[in-house]
């Protein structure tokens, strides 16, 4: 069940952090917010981590979310912490370079809550 | 026909931007065109990079409950969609300025389809904090929108209704959906 899975979604659209808020919130889960890399990496160093899994966008102001899987996996608290990818692009060079850097998986928007739900599940478990 | 001197510079190239679409100016001439009846044209601009561009579209109406005025999740789409191609060609998210077009409620009786798109679209730049410096929306009768994205300059004229497509709500590309790829 998703239950007590805490996600750090992080998106530069407040609109999008809504829908991703009101989609998680009613399956269950629980959801903390960034809008942008560097907010997401104040985010996990104020709060001690403490996430199951992180949902990210790649298009973003001041640290994109390359930029956001490249710091992560730097540190060694989020080697093994599930990283997917939440984005209006699907073209292969950028999956491979997500890949490269370390991202678990690529969900393509618009979001279907049932497959990112399943699909959040599925890393988490 | 006015004659408009700025959209005649350099004969610029015409774009048809279909419901569905989202076109960005590749920074030649060109007017990025569209025939609005209940949809919505919004047109963003960055004045400091000069580029802008046009998506079109027709939302279906959110499920009972939701809470939405239009169907969100694709509308937040196809939003971004356009935003993130004008900031692939230099443009800045801050120094975004829109105007939205259409809306009309073409049919009287009919749900206010029109008036509801508006609204999404008003509320969308709302909370991403775009300024909205320009909106001709409502009414009963279908709009022409010229858009010059070097510019960032709109005309919206209206049209006879045989001019407007008959359309029905831009469909979500449901196959594509929310594919999951696990690495």
């Amino acid at each position: 069940m998703s239950e007590n899975i805490h996600v750090l979604t992080v998106d530069d659209s407040a609109s999008m952090r809504a829908l991703l808020r009101a989609a998680l919130s009613s399956r269950g889960y629980n959801v903390s917010q960034a809008e942008d890399g560097v907010a997401a990496l104040e985010w996990l160093a104020q709060n001690g981590g403490g996430v199951d899994v992180i949902l990210t966008d790649i298009n973003m102001p001041r640290m994109d979310g390359f930029g956001l899987i490249e710091a992560l996996r730097g540190q060694s608290r989020f080697r093994d912490c599930p990283i997917l990818v939440l984005s209006t692009e699907s073209s292969d060079d950028k999956k491979a370079r997500a890949r490269s850097a370390g991202a678990t998986g690529w969900i393509v928007k618009p979001f279907d809550a049932e497959k990112l739900d399943l699909a959040l599940r599925r890393v988490t478990h | 026909m006015r004659h408009d001197p700025d959209l005649a510079i350099n004969t610029p190239v015409r774009i048809t931007v279909m419901q569905g679409q989202v076109c960005v100016g590749d920074g030649t001439p060109q007017i990025l065109t569209t025939v609005l009846g209940s949809c919505i044209a919004c047109c963003l601009y960055d004045p400091l990079a000069r580029i802008g561009g046009m998506n079109h579209f027709l939302l279906a109406e959110p499920h009972p409950g939701s809470g939405t005025v239009a169907d969100a999740n694709y509308g937040v789409y196809l939003m971004e969609l356009l935003i993130n191609q004008m900031m692939t060609r230099g443009g800045l998210k801050s120094r975004i300025k829109a105007h939205i077009y259409g809306g009309a409620n073409m049919h009287t009786g009919m749900t206010r389809i029109g008036d509801a798109n508006a609204r999404f679209a008003i509320n969308f730049l709302a909370a991403e904090r775009i300024p909205l410096i320009r909106e001709d929306t409502g009414g009963h009768r279908a709009r022409r929108v010229d858009f010059d994205p070097l510019r960032g300059r709109a005309r919206s004229r209206i049209v006879e209704q045989v001019a407007a497509p008959s359309v029905g709500q831009t469909s979500m590309p449901r196959a594509a959906v929310g594919d999951v790829e696990l690495f």
